[in-house]
């Protein structure tokens, strides 16, 4: 068990395991054996081992729901809930500023400069930026460009959405809690049952229609 | 009124013209429009100054820059490649068929030259059979390694992910030809036509089988390949449509509250997210092999520097007194924390005395608070930790009329 204890550390602090933030420890966590291992070890912490449905990002799930747990989750839920509609904008934006047909999918390589730049140039991206860095969930107070992309870049590696390798080097790697947050997208669609397309063929058929 | 309808009649006609016109020399100028597809420049020797001219007009050749040669425009090539790719495709199953029927052909007839002890002809009608088998093998093998090609170029020369949908379905579809045209080859079929001859046998059956088997293995490689990667395809674009789609319902509602799922009987695994929880651990003197090692650690750390002006610089005018007073109190606790280090350093485990520390250290305390502080720490320090000192209090009684007593000094001590 000793072997695990850094990995355990990071679980327990509620840090999100995928192969962008601990490769090893990821690694590991894809045996069976040594999932057991942990969760045998986490039960008196009233914890578990839990994984998105891919089995793509691990994360520390409560065992026994009491009303303590009901309590915090209920307020997790809010603050995400908060979250969400800042993170989705950022993630248009980046897809849109970067001229990417995809969203952001762990291991990407994103690079403050370079996105300041594309929208340094473009008057409507530079707009939305503004908008989106002083949302309270991003909470930047200053009206220079460089100023509010470093802000964002800093509260979604505090979110642990986003990993700098180098503490001195301005370049970040999306982590697979995006994956998280896109399966949470998809559970709240579903449950809610919200009016929106995801397989939809529409994109592709009007432009064979072209042809 | 009429004069705007003549007008647009006339723009119509003068269009149609022109793109009849410019249709006419794809035609007219086709076979040297299919080198340049084929060698990515233009052979200009082939071509006339003015019907070089018309083509640039046409916008059908291109030259990127001065120094580059004249090409085919892109959009050309598209139109070439798509034709191509479809014509390449409906070809290799009528090929297959032909192959096979010139294949039973020439045996028949290498059977008769060998009935009548023609030789040449034999060797002649062998030869051609090796290089209808090659042939058929070699079109097998080039249409497999241009599929590889397009795979692991991730289809790379389509740049958005619509394209690259398409092309893969293009690939797959392709494939499935492919293995049709397999299919046809029925090996029973050869056994029977080729009967006890050891050549044909060895080229049609043993060789010709070892061969296709390894297409089939490629082409279906490839085909899972192409599956997959169309997979990946297909979730990238339904992420990036379920994002927007959800960033626009957000947008459009802002009111919008989902369920709180957190209050479920059974909470969904993704809501359920435990509370963070820190593995905390502080330096602990209840082993004695731990505390000489903590010592030595402690002996380690770079001494902490008094930087009381800072605090004091950095300190709004109106608080500087209290901020004053902490730092002052802050420095003393640190001051008496190294007296502590000092005394679990001590090699026999022996009693040091807090105001002989003082005087032999450039601190310059009150006795008197040295001595209360010395004592504080002690009092705050948890059950566990308290026992690992032994802390001795030199004092007197004030007077004899009364139990007031006074401390005059501490020893501290490690209890071994």
């Amino acid at each position: 068990m000793i072997e695990h204890g850094p990995l355990l550390e990071r679980l327990l602090a509620g840090e999100f395991v995928c192969p962008i933030s601990d490769e090893s420890g990821y690694r590991h966590l894809t045996n069976e054996e040594t999932r057991e291992e942990i969760d045998t070890y986490l039960r008196p912490l009233n914890r578990r081992l839990a994984s998105n449905e891919d089995g793509s990002v691990y994360f520390l799930a409560w065992r026994q729901l009491n009303d303590n747990a009901r309590d915090q989750l209920s307020r997790q839920l809010g603050d995400t809930l908060n979250s969400l509609l800042p993170l989705l904008e950022w993630l248009q934006l980046v897809q849109e500023a970067l001229g990417r047909d995809t969203l952001a999918a762990p291991g990407d390589v994103l690079k403050p400069a370079e996105f300041s730049a594309k929208c340094e140039d473009n008057q409507s991206l530079r707009e939305r930026l503004e908008r989106l860095a002083t949302d309270s969930f991003f909470g930047s107070q200053s009206d220079q460009l460089d100023a509010q992309v470093k802000q964002v870049f800093k509260r979604l590696k505090e979110h642990g959405y986003l990993l700098q390798p180098h503490s001195e080097r301005q370049v970040f790697v999306v982590t697979g809690k995006i994956d998280y947050l896109v399966d949470l997208v998809r559970f709240i669609r579903d449950e809610e049952n919200l009016p929106i397309e995801e397989g939809s063929e529409e994109g592709s058929g009007s432009q064979e229609a072209l042809l | 009124m009429s004069m705007g309808s003549n007008g647009e009649h006339a723009l119509e006609s003068r269009l149609l013209k022109t793109g009849s016109e410019r249709l006419a020399l794809l035609g007219k100028h086709a076979d040297v429009l299919m080198q340049a597809y084929t060698r990515d420049e233009v052979p200009l020797e082939s071509l006339s100054d003015s019907a070089l001219r018309k083509l640039l007009a046409a916008r059908i050749l291109w030259r990127p820059d001065e120094q580059s040669g004249v090409k085919l425009a892109p959009k050309v090539r598209e139109l070439i490649a798509e034709m191509l790719a479809d014509e390449t495709r409906r070809h290799v199953n009528a090929d297959v068929a032909e192959t096979l029927e010139l294949i039973r052909a020439l045996v028949h007839s290498y059977r008769e030259a060998r009935s009548r002890g023609e030789h040449w002809r034999l060797e002649q009608q062998l030869m051609r059979l090796r290089q209808e088998v090659d042939d058929l093998n070699g079109r097998f093998a080039d249409a497999i390694d241009s599929l590889w090609q397009r795979l692991n170029s991730d289809f790379g020369f389509v740049s958005q992910l619509n394209d690259k949908i398409r092309e893969n379905d293009r690939a797959q579809k392709q494939i499935a030809r492919l293995l049709d045209g397999l299919a046809l080859i029925d090996f029973d079929e050869l056994i029977e036509l080729v009967g006890s001859d050891g050549s044909l046998r060895k080229l049609l059956i043993s060789q010709l089988q070892q061969q296709l088997s390894n297409h089939y293995t490629g082409l279906r490689e490839v085909q899972r390949r192409l599956i997959e990667l169309m997979a990946r395809f297909r979730k990238q674009q339904a992420r990036s449509r379920l994002i927007s789609g959800m960033a626009a319902f957000m947008r459009e509602h802002p009111g919008f509250v989902p369920g709180n799922y957190a209050r479920r009987s059974e909470v969904p695994v993704l809501v359920n997210q435990a509370a963070p929880l820190s593995a905390a651990a502080a330096p602990a003197l209840d082993r004695n092999l731990d505390s000489r090692l903590l010592a030595e650690l402690l002996h380690q750390l770079p001494q902490p520097r008094h930087t009381t002006q800072t605090v004091e610089a950095a300190a709004p005018a109106q608080a500087q007194e209290s901020s004053l007073a902490a730092a002052r109190q802050q420095a003393l606790k640190q001051d008496v924390e190294h007296f502590y280090m000092s005394v679990i350093d001590q090699p026999q485990a022996e009693p040091v005395s807090a105001l002989e520390y003082l005087r032999e250290s450039p601190l310059e305390w009150p006795d008197e608070i040295w001595l209360f502080q010395v004592i504080s720490e002690y009092q705050g320090l948890p059950r566990s930790d308290q026992k690992a000192f032994r802390l001795k209090q030199q004092e007197s009684q004030a007077s004899q009329f009364n139990h007031l007593r006074l401390i005059h000094d501490v020893e501290l001590q490690l209890a071994v």
